[in-house]
């Protein structure tokens, strides 16, 4: 019996058809409609959901920005209370770090990597949608605490307003009593398990599912900066768990690991944070170096330059990450030793991040550069992120830093990293790989404008700040007095900022025409170089109707120039897999979604712990901790029957003509 | 798809409608050149003593050897965009161009000579690490103490070395809220303190940051060169009115400064009839009838603005048409009201240590930590409201309104204010 249940759940033996039936154990087969999304497991359904909710929160990011950018138009203003702007800028950080930046990079994670690597999903697809639907209940726990600025009488004390890096110890209960703390810490927890989970799949997909001939060395340079962030998020994410874990049980069981009066360190939680947060930054710029790293060949139509320095110069920004957390303590009082030693890895780590850049250059050096929008915004991203490296030279200037530090000129540098940087990546690739996803083009004239009105937006909004902090403007600041000579460049900035709003409103709508009104394309509309060009826009569910074998680098335009050979043994591949009882798919599964559903249920009703229910103005429980058992319960009940539900599956065959039958049971 | 070649003509029209639409907004909006503005009161740039001078030199090596990197880098790169772009239609479809990997010696040359500019940063860079962080060997002798506290949200300033007697017997160091009185050319070793959250001790033009952390012993050192009046804030985020936390330095000649500590240490000045009489001929204050536009709430004036030392040395003056019955009746209802549990005035009835220590609040050139100018009129403004001003303080918030229960603990009104105005006025 056991072994039967263990072969079953293993697998798939003995596994009975679908039945017509309701039966808790039987998968959603659904293709299209609400519910083949809810229950997907495909990559690039699921890939598409990250990349939908990210742009979702990165435009209420970029609310909240011009909010706060409004607020600071003029001195002494009073557009929005001091609360208000607190809880903005902290959103503002958590939301565009972990809500749009790492979404959006997760997107692409899930819709490329498997592509890349000539593979038909990643290697634990119900776990990739466990990630995903994880990730939305993190969303959700940060961003509840907004609706109790609608509903008043909603007990949240608004959204979180003690910073995106929670210094304790503003995040005790003394300083920040209500909840919204509480939901931030749980929240990010959240986030972080859907990171981890997610960064697991994503190795194991790398290392375990390239196609044959696809050695590590031929890798495509985005799937190896995806395959170091990875290992950065399993690496970092537990600093911050841990350190999440202590606020919350000092804030709840009465600890003090960060309690002043118990002799807790609030200094830990700064090492914590930053042993966590720095690589962070990495976790952020590394995807984007990856995708500026395919589209600047692809328009100079040349090899990328240097490809084993770029990967290991990758490799190394990834490993120096972990040695430079304390370059954002440098005003703690660490003494000189410790900032002389965080001040010259800070420095070092500059080394192989210009070294992409020059690789960068050398790789445009005698191409054929054709300036479509991707390779703009590609360019766009040298010359801004160059920008943002050498203020973060300045910074590595520890006592000049001490002048910086929280203040405008921060703001500028890392807003140059990761707009002018990432987000100016992350705008190239969503219209490079636009054409690929959606099988239309997206018109060259409006892409063109949003990028010189993003371009300048941009610039106007951020350049002043460099100069707004030399003159002294202390940041998270409500507001400032009129006489510090900060009027005008604040007034600059605000309307650079609603010239961005325009060119990033632009940009998402021209998208949303292109979505139904685009010129139809083909395979390869950029005559691009990796093996996501080879198959049709938008891909078949099951990605390759045949798994290439790998030549060489850059293993499209290998097969562009060998199309004999290719085919041939594609013909092969066919064949033999048809043998095996053709292309093996996963079936969707209701469990990832439920199982995340009960962390929803089980955090909310946690951070709520201390207070009483009540409904229509009665209190009916004294307590949350029912209901935040009772989520738990739903969490532990849908992972035992995820474990139950077996692996099923169905087959697709491909006939000679191309056309693709399906098959149920049997194996 | 637009063809190839009609986009970059559409495209230089609109980019031209654009320019010259945003060149008007910002034209119309604001004076450019003031964009670049390194001149205000919290300059970097303007240093008025060798720490903050070592930082700003340092901030522009690391300026020049980006620059340089700039200039030479980008010069490369706007050759390779300009040179090897597709020139035509045909150009776009060409046989693509060799199809090269890279070259080893140009990558290891260029790595080797990143790393030679970024020692040219990490020398200095080293040299100021030991400067900037404790006052020299060979000016220890002469440097003095005072320690700065960060309460929610205000600084209080301690002179452990100047001990004075308390009416109760005993002595105590010195004590002063938000304006830090220090002599100029001495090196200031201030310890740094808290009460509750981190707060960041920042005097720009006089010495970057420097943390208060809680269970921590942070310092910093900083020496004002001449005699002035510096702006300083609090610079890590430390709850809902972190943006005005500020405070003042206000640095005095060594004859000056012995004069000023001189007065700090007597007991709190009592105003009466017959000492109104015996000093009518001492000069007055002139700033303290500056009037209070509703308009300009929380903006100096442009009097003060124009020197503030001159200023502050103003307020250190009785000023003119004191009432002391007013005042005495403000002495009353300063006990009354509760607010002698929050502050103290040494030698009257204040003493408590929560607030700031009002002894000399009326010499002060602000109020409410670096934020009102002290007129009589935005005092009025500030004690009638305390939490317009400054959001969540606890003046308000505890002091004037029981925070459970939200309800308020006494009324105050406008004939009261002006009382509490005159003797909080009156205490120089």
């Amino acid at each position: 019996m056991a072994e039967a249940l263990v072969k079953h759940a293993f697998t798939g033996a003995g596994h009975p058809p679908a039945k017509a039936t309701f039966d808790l154990m039987a998968r959603p087969t659904a293709k299209t409609g609400l519910l083949s999304w809810l229950t997907t497991v495909d990559h690039k359904k699921i890939g598409m959901l990250y990349g939908g909710f990210a742009i979702l929160f990165f435009l209420i990011g970029g609310l909240e920005a011009l909010m706060i950018r409004t607020q600071l138009m003029v001195p002494n203003n009073r557009f929005i209370s001091a609360q208000l702007y607190n809880e903005l800028f902290t959103m503002h950080g958590t939301t565009m770090i972990f809500l749009a930046v790492m979404p959006l990079n997760a997107a692409f994670f899930n819709l490329l990597i498997p592509l890349q690597i000539g593979a038909r999903d990643v290697a634990f697809p119900r776990l990739n949608a466990f990630s995903l639907w994880t990730w939305v209940v993190g969303a959700i726990l940060l961003n509840v605490g907004w609706l109790s600025h609608f509903f008043p009488s909603w007990n949240f004390g608004g959204a979180p307003d003690i910073g995106w890096f929670g210094y304790a110890p503003l995040t005790s209960k003394a300083f920040s009593p209500d909840i919204s703390t509480d939901l931030w810490v749980l929240g990010l927890q959240v986030l972080g398990l859907s990171s981890i989970v997610a960064s697991l799949n994503f190795i194991v997909t790398i290392i375990n599912l390239r196609a044959p001939g696809l050695t590590m060395m031929r890798l495509p340079v985005f799937t190896w900066m995806a395959l170091v962030t990875s290992f950065l998020l399993i690496l970092a994410l537990p600093a911050i768990a841990i350190a999440l874990v202590e606020v919350m049980m000092d804030r709840n069981f009465g600890t003090n690991f960060f309690e002043v009066s118990g002799g807790g360190q609030p200094i830990l939680w700064q090492h914590l944070f930053w042993v966590f947060g720095h690589p962070e930054v990495y976790i952020l710029i590394l995807p984007p170096m990856g995708y500026v790293s395919e589209i600047l060949p692809t328009f100079a139509r040349k090899p990328l330059f240097g490809y084993p320095i770029v990967v290991f110069s990758g490799v190394a920004i990834g490993f120096i990450g972990f040695g430079v957390w304390s370059h954002h303590m440098f005003t703690t009082g660490m003494g000189t030793v410790a900032t002389a030693a965080f001040s010259i890895a800070t420095m070092a780590i500059a080394v192989p991040t210009g070294v992409k850049i020059f690789n960068w250059i050398g790789t445009l050096w005698g191409g054929q550069i054709t300036t479509r929008v991707p390779m703009m915004f590609a360019l766009g991203f040298i010359w801004m992120f160059m920008l943002g490296g050498f203020s973060g030279v300045m910074h590595a200037a520890a006592p000049a830093d001490a002048q910086q530090q929280d203040s405008y000129f921060v703001i500028a540098h890392f807003h140059y990293v990761l707009i002018g940087g990432a987000t100016f990546a992350l705008l190239a690739a969503i219209h490079f790989w636009f054409p690929k996803f959606f099988g239309r083009m997206v018109p060259e004239v409006w892409g063109k404008v949003s990028f010189w009105l993003i371009f300048v937006g941009f610039n106007c909004t951020f350049f002043p700040m460099h100069f707004l902090g030399l003159n002294g403007m202390p940041r998270r600041t409500w507001t400032y007095d009129s006489n510090m000579g900060w009027n005008e460049g604040n007034m600059f900035a605000t309307w650079g900022a609603y010239l961005l709003g325009v060119g990033i409103f632009t940009y998402f709508a021209v998208l949303v025409w292109s979505l139904f009104k685009g010129k139809v394309c083909g395979n390869d509309p950029w005559d691009a170089r990796t093996l996501e060009w080879s198959i049709p826009s938008p891909p078949p569910e099951h990605n390759f109707a045949a798994i290439p074998t790998v030549h060489a680098r850059d293993a499209w335009w290998y097969e562009k120039t060998h199309k004999d050979e290719i085919a041939a043994e594609k013909a092969e591949h066919i064949k033999a897999e048809e043998a095996h009882g053709g292309i093996h798919m996963p079936d969707q599964s209701w469990y990832p979604l439920f199982s995340a559903f009960g962390l929803l249920v089980g955090a909310y009703n946690f951070a709520q712990l201390h207070h009483p229910v009540v409904m229509f103005g009665n209190q009916v429980l004294a307590s949350h901790l029912p209901l935040a058992i009772t989520g738990g319960v739903i969490m532990a009940s849908a992972l035992y029957l995820w474990a139950l539900e077996g692996p099923a599956g169905y087959h697709l065959h491909i006939a000679a003509d191309g056309k693709v039958t399906e098959s149920r049971g049997g194996h | 798809m637009t063809s190839p070649r009609s986009a970059p003509r559409t495209f230089s029209r609109l980019t031209t409608a654009l320019f010259a639409g945003l060149s008007l907004i910002f034209l119309s909006g604001c004076k450019l050149t003031e964009i670049f503005n390194l001149s205000g009161p919290q300059s970097t740039m303007v240093s008025a003593g060798p720490v903050a001078k070592a930082q700003w030199d340092l901030f522009m090596v690391t300026v020049w050897v980006t620059t340089f990197i700039f200039i030479v880098v980008g010069a490369v790169l706007a050759y390779a965009q300009f040179k090897f772009r597709a020139k035509t239609e045909a150009d776009e479809h060409a046989t693509p161009p060799p199809q090269g990997h890279g070259n080893p010696f140009v990558e290891i040359g260029l790595i080797a000579g990143s790393v030679l500019l970024l020692v040219i940063i990490a020398i200095p860079t080293l040299r100021g690490i030991w400067y900037t962080h404790d006052v020299p060997e060979d000016e220890k002798a002469n440097a003095m103490e005072v320690t700065a506290t960060g309460y929610q949200w205000w600084f209080k300033f301690e002179y452990p070395s100047e001990m004075v007697p308390l009416p109760t017997g005993g002595e105590a160091p010195l004590v002063t809220g938000n304006e830090l009185v220090v002599p100029a050319g001495v090196p200031v070793r201030v310890q740094l303190r808290t009460v509750d959250v981190i707060h960041s001790f920042w005097i720009p033009k006089l010495a970057g940051k420097v943390d208060m952390m809680p269970n921590r012993g942070n310092f910093l050192w900083f020496k004002a060169d001449k005699p002035g009046y510096f702006y300083g804030q609090c610079a890590e985020y430390c709850g809902e009115s972190h943006a005005i936390m500020r405070f003042r330095v206000i640095a005095l000649s060594a004859p000056e400064y012995a004069r000023w500590l001189e007065n700090q240490k007597q007991a709190a000045r009592t105003v009466t009839a017959e000492s109104l009489a015996a000093a009518a001929a001492t000069p007055t204050a002139k700033f303290a009838s500056l009037k209070f536009e509703a308009g300009s709430a929380l903006a100096a004036s442009p009097g003060f603005d124009a020197n503030p030392l001159a200023a502050w040395q103003d307020m250190q003056k009785p000023e003119p048409g004191e009432n002391a019955q007013l005042i005495a009746t403000g002495r009353k209802l300063f006990a009354d009201k509760t607010c002698i549990s929050c502050h103290a005035v040494r030698g009257h009835e204040g003493i408590g240590i929560t607030g700031p220590d009002l002894t000399r609040v009326g010499a002060r050139t602000t109020i409410a930590a670096g934020v009102l100018e002290n007129t009589p009129e935005r005092m009025h403004a500030w004690i009638k409201d305390p939490n317009h001003y400054k959001p969540g303080n606890k003046m308000f918030n505890g002091g004037y309104v029981d925070v459970d229960t939200g309800t308020a603990k006494f009324q105050l009104t406008d004939p009261e204010i002006d009382a509490l105005v005159a003797y909080l006025h009156s205490l120089k």
